[in-house]
Parts: C-alpha cells; sequence; structure tokens
C-alpha cells in the first residue's frame, strides 16, 4: 500500500494499491484471508499469494455503538458507532469496516475496497483497510 | 439401551443462584453445588469414586477435595469454553463406563467479573490488527450471524424479541434465575441497541453460578434414586471447514456448516431417537439470534418456521416444545463452565416432574440439551426418564 504506514502490511497486495491479499490453494481452490500457509481444508501446502477482488457487496453487518475494549486502539477524539460487515468478495467473504458509518445498509449493497486511517501514532496516521459504499453499482 | 446395568443416570442435581456471587471464592461456589447435588442424591462425598470438572477461570476445579473431602478420588480437570459442563459431564460419565467406578460427579463453575469475556488475538492464533482495529467483538459476530441468518429464512426482527420475552417470562418463576423481571416484546425490542438488531436484552451477559451432577451406573442409580434420569447420549464435535464462528477475519462463500448440526445428529443416533422424541429441551441463547438459530441446526424444528413457531407460543413452557424452560442464558447470564450443567440440571429436574420454576405439563420423558461456543464446539445430551 504504498507509502502509507499500515496496520499489517501482509493484508495487502503489493502492486495492486486497492486490493487485498489472500492466498488460494493449488489443490482444492480454497481462498484465505489474510494469507496463510496451509490450507485449512484439504491441508496443502503452500497455499500461492492471490489477489483479492478489488468490489463486492456487503454479506452481512451490524454497528459497533460503544468503543471496543483493549486491544482496540481507538482514533482520537471521541467514539461514534462505526459499522462493520462481511462483503462478499466473490471467491471469499472478508470482514471490515463499512463506510459512511451511519448509513443504513442493507445486505447486497454495493461496495469498494479503501484505505483509511485507523489510529493515530507520534510519526503519524496508521492506515487500515475498509469498505467503502458504491453508489449505483449493481451488486 | 435396556441393560440398565451398562447405563448412566443423573441422581443428584445442586446448583447455585446465577447472578453476583462478588464476595464468594470461585471453589466456595463450586463446593456449594456440589454438597447440594450429594444433598439431592442422598450421599456423602466419601461415596464418589471419580469426579470431573472445570471452570473458564483461573482456579484449579482439582483442588476442590480439599473443600469437600481429601478422599483421594482421582478428579479430571476440563477445559473447553462454553462446552465445559458438557465435556465434564462426557468425562465423568464415561469414567463409570470403563469401570472407574459406580457414582461420579461432575461439576461446573464460573465467577465472571462484570463484562468480562476480553480476548486477545494471539489465543486464537490470529495476528494483532484484527484486535487493534476493533474487530475481536464477540457480540459483533453475534449480531451478523442473526441478520444474515433472518435475511436468509424471512424472519423479523420481532421474533428475536420473542425469544427473549419468552426467556424472562420463564426465569420469573425460576428463583435460581438471574434476570426474573419480565419484559414485553415491545420493552425487549425498543430497549439500547448494542449491535443492531441485537438489543441489551437480546444478550446473555457473564456472571456467576456453579452446578454439579452426581451421576450412578446401573442398578445403583435405582437404590439411590426413585427416577433416576438415564444419560442416553452425549456428543461433542469440534468445527469443521466451512462453518461460521466468532473471530472470523473471512469466511468461505455459500452453505456454513455448524458442529451444532453433527453433534445433535450424532447424540440422536448414539440415544436411538429421533428429534421429533424430544418433550422439553434446552438451547444455547448466547443471544436470541442464536436459539433461533439452533432451533433448526439441532433438527428440533425446520429452518424457516421459527417465525410461525414463536408468534403461536410453540417454544413456550405449554407449547408442542418447550425450550429453555428456565430462562436460558439470556436470563440466566453465562457463567461459562457452569451453564452446560445449568441446562442438564433444568432438563433432570423437568423429567422428574420437580422443576424450579414452570413445569412443563404431561410428564415429558424425553429431554435435549445443546450447548455451542468458540472457537466452534458444541455438546449435546439426550436424556430419558425411561
Amino acid at each position: 500500500m504504498t507509502n502509507q504506514r499500515v496496520v499489517d502490511p501482509s493484508l495487502f497486495a503489493p502492486d495492486h494499491p486497492d486490493c487485498l491479499a489472500g492466498a488460494r490453494c493449488g489443490e482444492c481452490g480454497t481462498v484465505v484471508f489474510p494469507a496463510q500457509d496451509g490450507c485449512p481444508r484439504c491441508s496443502h501446502r503452500p497455499m500461492q499469494a492471490h489477489v483479492l477482488a478489488s468490489s463486492g457487496v456487503v454479506w452481512t453487518w451490524t454497528r459497533q455503538q460503544f468503543a471496543p475494549k483493549p486491544p482496540y486502539r481507538p482514533a482520537s477524539g471521541p467514539w461514534t458507532p462505526k459499522a462493520i460487515g462481511y462483503v462478499d468478495l466473490g471467491d471469499v467473504l472478508v470482514e471490515g469496516w463499512l463506510l459512511p458509518a451511519d448509513r443504513d445498509w442493507v445486505i447486497d449493497d454495493a461496495v469498494r475496497v479503501t484505505v483509511v486511517p485507523a489510529w493515530t501514532e507520534e510519526s503519524g496516521d496508521v492506515h487500515t483497510f475498509a469498505f467503502e459504499h458504491v453508489e449505483g453499482a449493481q451488486s | 439401551m435396556s441393560g440398565r446395568s451398562e447405563n448412566v443416570y443423573v441422581v443428584g442435581v445442586g446448583m447455585t443462584r446465577f447472578g453476583r456471587h462478588d464476595d464468594v471464592a470461585d471453589l466456595d461456589l463450586a463446593s456449594a453445588s456440589v454438597r447440594d447435588a450429594l444433598g439431592d442424591a442422598g450421599i456423602a462425598w466419601s461415596d464418589v469414586d471419580v469426579a470431573a470438572g472445570g471452570t473458564n477461570g483461573e482456579t484449579k476445579p482439582d483442588n476442590l477435595p480439599t473443600y469437600l473431602g481429601l478422599t483421594g478420588l482421582p478428579f479430571v480437570t476440563v477445559r473447553n469454553g462454553c462446552a465445559t459442563g458438557g465435556v465434564a459431564m462426557l468425562t465423568a460419565a464415561n469414567a463409570l463406563r470403563t469401570g472407574a467406578g459406580d457414582i461420579a460427579v461432575a461439576v461446573g463453575y464460573d465467577n465472571h467479573a462484570r463484562g468480562a469475556f476480553n480476548s486477545s488475538p494471539a489465543r486464537y492464533g490470529i495476528a494483532d490488527w484484527y484486535g487493534e482495529t476493533g474487530m475481536m467483538v464477540t457480540t459483533q459476530y453475534f449480531a451478523m450471524k442473526a441478520r444474515r441468518y433472518l435475511h436468509d429464512y424471512g424472519i423479523s426482527e420481532q421474533t428475536l424479541g420473542r425469544v427473549s420475552a419468552k426467556a424472562f417470562a420463564n426465569a420469573a418463576d425460576n428463583p435460581l434465575a438471574w434476570r426474573r423481571d419480565p419484559l414485553t416484546v415491545d420493552q425487549v425490542m425498543t430497549a439500547d441497541m448494542v449491535n443492531p438488531p441485537l438489543t441489551r436484552y437480546m444478550f446473555c451477559a457473564p456472571d456467576a453460578g456453579a452446578v454439579a451432577l452426581v451421576l450412578a451406573r446401573g442398578d445403583r442409580a435405582f437404590d439411590l434414586c426413585d427416577s433416576p434420569v438415564r444419560l442416553a447420549a452425549i456428543s461433542l464435535r469440534g468445527r469443521r471447514f466451512g462453518s461460521f464462528e466468532v473471530f472470523s477475519p473471512w469466511l468461505i462463500p455459500g452453505d456454513h456448516l455448524s458442529p451444532t448440526v453433527d453433534a445433535a445428529a450424532s447424540a440422536f443416533a448414539m440415544a436411538g431417537l429421533a428429534p421429533s422424541d424430544v418433550q422439553v429441551a434446552q438451547l444455547q441463547d448466547t443471544d436470541s439470534g442464536a436459539e433461533i438459530i439452533h432451533m433448526a441446526e439441532t433438527g428440533l424444528f425446520a429452518h424457516g418456521d421459527q417465525e410461525k413457531l414463536l408468534s403461536e407460543g410453540a417454544t413456550e413452557v405449554d407449547g408442542t416444545l418447550p425450550v429453555n424452560t428456565d430462562g436460558g442464558l439470556l436470563a440466566n447470564g453465562e457463567p461459562v463452565g457452569a451453564s452446560g450443567l445449568r441446562q442438564v440440571h433444568e432438563i433432570v429436574r423437568q423429567l422428574q416432574g420437580r422443576a424450579l420454576g414452570r413445569q412443563v405439563p404431561n410428564g415429558p420423558r424425553v429431554g435435549f440439551t445443546h450447548v455451542y461456543g468458540a472457537p466452534g464446539i458444541s455438546a449435546c445430551s439426550v436424556l430419558v426418564r425411561d
């Protein structure tokens, strides 16, 4: 993810700034996120690096009304509720924050991957991935 | 199933009140439940041949004999999260079946602080970013699982409210339950939202409590108890690939399997009975969505029928198949180690016609219990009064 500091560089596909990095099993085709070495379905290893789709649809969601306890690292400023969901990226469902947080989300809403500040350290913002609503897109 | 001598029976049950026990030491709480169960069975601790017990807390269950009597008996400690009680019962029953003795005790307890259940990613083998970005939150999982299930089977959020209202109505008459104030469906639905579609009254909370069972083998059970309840089956299963569990950064597309399905099917096969034989059931209701899901995953009801069943009162105490007659986790809270044995305690009393709260009418003879928890385990039992 170019020059931004991120929560974990292994989550992001090096050559695809808008995509998450998963892994695919060469034996059974299972796709996982984040990448891992052995396949949880058939035990085959190693799995191969696999770039996930940059857009998908909301599979389910909820809203986090209160600030989570540690190890959560809050952003500076007062807590505001956030929306979270699983997004169907085609070959895998990925859990992540949904933007905008106050949208009345509906299953099958279209979203795309984005990168947003998660918390701030002395050296600057640390970023994570999220899924932002795409206006007018068809699922 | 017929030969008494090979069978294991519940001949005594004991339980503390569930709720807050801030001033009581964990092992005192646990030993109180064991003494209660021993009294119910009419035996002394020195009559017990083998014991198994568990907690999710920091104390050592195998130090309980210090409180009850250092008789030299073997005491097996188990620790399996929400399935701890079930595994304690399984361990005690198997010890009797393999000839370790005639009488066993199974005990489970916990004394959680308010708002316990903080989870560390590392314990689950998950990288730090997952917790640091706020995804290591159990209530999010329950809410997202419930929403998708309601969507897939066309069930309204009103049904979530009905589950909780039923739980609190049942608990109102149960002297050992924690939350005993009845609430209307509307009060449940309009309460503070924790994670939509689930309000605060649709979640159980960590609390304190202890439960113990006395198990006996064969004819000894009938010497000790007028109406022993046969442990017809108990089955513990782990998740298979593709289940939808808490703390999952990703899921597979398509259908999600559940260890509940495997554990329930295995328990019914072992018992030689069908879900349609069950007359009273205890299901894991960590949240009201979980009860709806587990109604079907256990095979007791069909997927998608829950809306109609709840609106007709089918799972109320006088319904066609009463579920969580003691108020379940929603009204009793969840002392993790004790919760599964509380379910058995309630079923045994219902089958013996001596429920502490609301008694299921017409003398039920077949009961069922189900626990489910992280990281994807389920234990089910079938209990029969022959």
